[in-house]
């Protein structure tokens, strides 16, 4: 689906992501092909684990936003190092009559990637709502992320709008992924209205503070009968293994990836830190002891 | 200063660089594998436009920007001095064009913090807007006015750099084919294809899209890649309305220049070192600048032209002494910042000559951030 089965140029991270599939693929036992058919460089090759929003099966828990990045060449390549299979962007920047010449997403691969454009600007539910007609109106997609700022400065989400607009493009027929605080409450009743998953923020946009309130996460992604994407906030790859092992279904950033020094590495990084929390998270971590408990016994310790 | 130093690569970096150089006393060798200006350089629209360019929040990179710009005009009227011939500078200011409601928070925020680094600019909306800019769509909502944005016709601005380089006695070699760092300790030598050798001191480094090709050489990571930038002039003589400012929108900019043309860029895209232009590169800037200024019609550009842009993994250009061959200077990977970097990478690049270390903020710039070369 993604640029996954094109040939690995050769460009620093190049190098790691080989060896990282092929390592991938002598393990599970898989050919090239099924590999690059499931998403590729995934751990979900390991297990099977895919998961669904609305009719679409997804392997990779990576979703990318494509703005921020220093150029053309960089942004191609970490999307391709990601293995990101849904990419984000903002309507308002995307010239919507000729989509595929945009400035930006001229740069991506038509048809390889599932679009989830986003209300970023709208201030009120009407506005948001106005913005993905425009966007579905135009092909992009029927995926919407409602995003309506409360303020310019930290950006946090309208709890009240956010689902006002939610209810009306559920109702009109939009796969919609409301952005949100990380409130546990507004989340159910996101989820209530029919939101197709639900995007707690970890920390306010472009923040990079990393998940904030690590609690409400996990309260919220116990909860969910939906997907749970923790969106917003991250700053570096442990972050977002702290958002899988906390059990997000996974994970939207933008500005850690595209402002890193090299974006290529991050991306790179983030995506096995996506596949490593969501494996601890499956695999069932040790329970935390106040007092140290010796791995191989004291008895083996005794010199007879 | 009185050491001798080669500077590697004739664009507007190297040209400026050596300018500074000689002006402080150094003996001064440009070498150019092609002709001065060949790339880059005299392919740029000229933009002088950190507000613009640098949307987001005031960094470092930011900080350089307005820095160099606000160097520009003492700059040039010493290169208009230097050199006995003029050209185009022109102190405009700029309109970033929105389309949608949705576009003003972000305008606004933006508005916010450039005011407090030396924006004098307004939101425009309105007839105030139509006022300022009359042949502007009916689409566009509003703009953001920068009075302190300008632009300069590149190709006769690196002419005179270049003059102004002879006059002042910089030593311009050009056509030398290609160029090997033969030696760094204890002197710099370079040795063209032809197998002449240039000694010296220093050599600083200004070779845009090409600076990588010392990486193995340095054993240093040099990512620098060559984005090409398509661009397209129509002719725009005195019968058409004037573009009053330049304009940006979120697809590209115009800009009117004072030889009867107006230029729009530019299509971006990885070809490799390929300068041809295409038919969806150009076709691009003709259909969405149609939206920005409806007086192109059914104009036709009378000339389309692409350059490399020396594109780095952050976006930020190179700047400094390499600690691991202290007689290595870079000033390189300007991206589409090469015009308007130009006087101040010439300071900062004149400053680490003399052996003076940078402010701590430019360490943002060190060309060594990426770390060794891969074995």
């Amino acid at each position: 689906m993604s640029g996954q089965d094109r040939k690995s140029k050769e460009y620093g991270a190049g190098e790691a992501v080989k060896a990282f599939t092929e390592n991938k693929r002598v393990r599970s036992g898989e050919s090239a092909s099924e590999t690059a058919s499931a998403g590729g460089g995934n751990a979900a090759a390991y297990a099977g684990d895919t998961w669904r929003i609305g009719g679409l099966e997804l392997t990779s828990r990576f979703f990318l936003g494509t703005g921020l990045f220093p150029n053309p060449f960089v942004q191609t390549e970490a999307i391709r190092v990601s293995g990101a299979e849904v990419l984000t962007f903002a309507i308002r920047r995307v010239d919507l009559e000729a989509a595929e010449d945009d400035s930006i997403l001229q740069h991506i691969e038509p048809g390889a990637f599932q679009f989830l454009p986003n209300t970023s600007g709208a201030r009120t539910a009407e506005e948001a709502v106005r913005i993905a007609r425009l966007a579905r109106a135009s092909g992009l997609s029927d995926w919407i992320k409602v995003e309506i700022s409360a303020d310019e400065r930290t950006l946090l989400p309208d709890p009240i709008e956010t689902l006002r607009a939610t209810e009306i493009l559920v109702e009109e027929g939009f796969t919609v992924l409301p952005y949100i605080s990380d409130d546990p409450v507004i989340c159910r009743r996101l989820e209530a209205a029919g939101a197709a998953a639900i995007m707690p923020g970890g920390a306010p946009i472009g923040t990079g503070l990393g998940i904030l309130n690590p609690y409400h996460i996990g309260l919220i992604a116990e909860e969910a009968k939906v997907p749970v994407i923790v969106d917003a906030g991250l700053g570096t790859a442990s972050d977002a293994a702290l958002a899988m092992e906390l059990g997000a279904a996974a994970v939207l950033m933008n500005t850690p990836v595209a402002r890193a020094q090299d974006p290529v590495h991050m991306a790179l990084a983030m995506k096995l830190a996506i596949e490593a929390g969501r494996l601890a998270y499956l695999s069932g971590r040790t329970p935390k002891k106040r007092y140290a408990s010796a791995s191989s016994g004291l008895e083996s310790l005794i010199v007879e | 200063m009185n050491d001798s130093i080669i500077v590697i690569g004739g664009g507007i970096v190297g040209l400026s660089c050596a300018l500074e150089l000689r002006r402080r006393g150094a003996d001064v060798t440009l070498l150019e594998t092609g002709v001065c200006g060949g790339q880059a350089s005299g392919a740029a629209a000229g933009m002088l436009a950190p507000y613009s360019e640098v949307p987001e929040a005031p960094d470092e990179f930011f900080a350089l920007c307005r820095e160099s710009l606000e160097l520009y005009p003492a700059w040039q009227r010493s290169v208009r001095e230097d050199s006995g011939l003029d050209f185009e500078y022109t102190e405009c200011g700029s309109l970033y064009a929105a389309y949608h409601e949705a576009d003003l928070p972000a305008l606004e925020s933006r508005l916010r913090w450039q005011r407090r680094h030396g924006s004098s600019g307004r939101i425009l909306r309105g007839a105030e807007l139509r006022e300022a800019e009359p042949g502007l769509s009916g689409e566009v909502r509003a703009a953001l006015w920068t009075p302190q944005e300008s632009h300069v016709y590149a190709p006769d601005f690196v002419a005179a750099l270049k003059e102004a380089c002879l006059r002042s006695g910089v030593r311009i070699r050009e056509r030398l084919g290609a160029l090997e760092l033969a030696a760094w300790e204890p002197r710099i030598e370079a040795r063209s294809r032809g197998g002449e050798v240039f000694a010296a001191g220093q050599a600083v480094v200004c070779t845009g899209a090409w600076a990588g090709e010392w990486s193995a050489r340095l054993g240093l990571r040099i990512p620098v890649q060559p984005i090409r930038g398509q661009i397209c002039a129509y002719e725009w003589r005195e019968e058409r309305a004037p573009l009053r400012h330049m304009v940006f929108c979120s697809q590209g900019y115009l800009v009117q220049k004072a030889n009867g043309t107006l230029v729009c860029g530019a299509s971006e895209d990885v070809a490799g070192f390929d300068t041809s232009v295409t038919e969806r590169g150009i076709a691009r800037l003709m259909r969405w600048n149609k939206r920005v200024l409806p007086a192109l019609g059914q104009a036709e550009p009378f000339h389309r032209w692409a350059g490399l842009r020396p594109a780095t993994l952050d976006g930020r250009p190179l700047i400094g002494r390499l600690e691991r061959a202290e007689r290595v200077l870079f000033a390189a990977g300007h991206y589409r910042n090469g015009i308007l970097l130009s006087p101040v990478t010439a300071k900062l690049i004149g400053d680490c000559a003399e052996g003076r270390p940078l402010p701590d903020w430019q360490r943002a710039f060190r060309p060594e951030r990426f770390g060794a070369a891969a074995r």
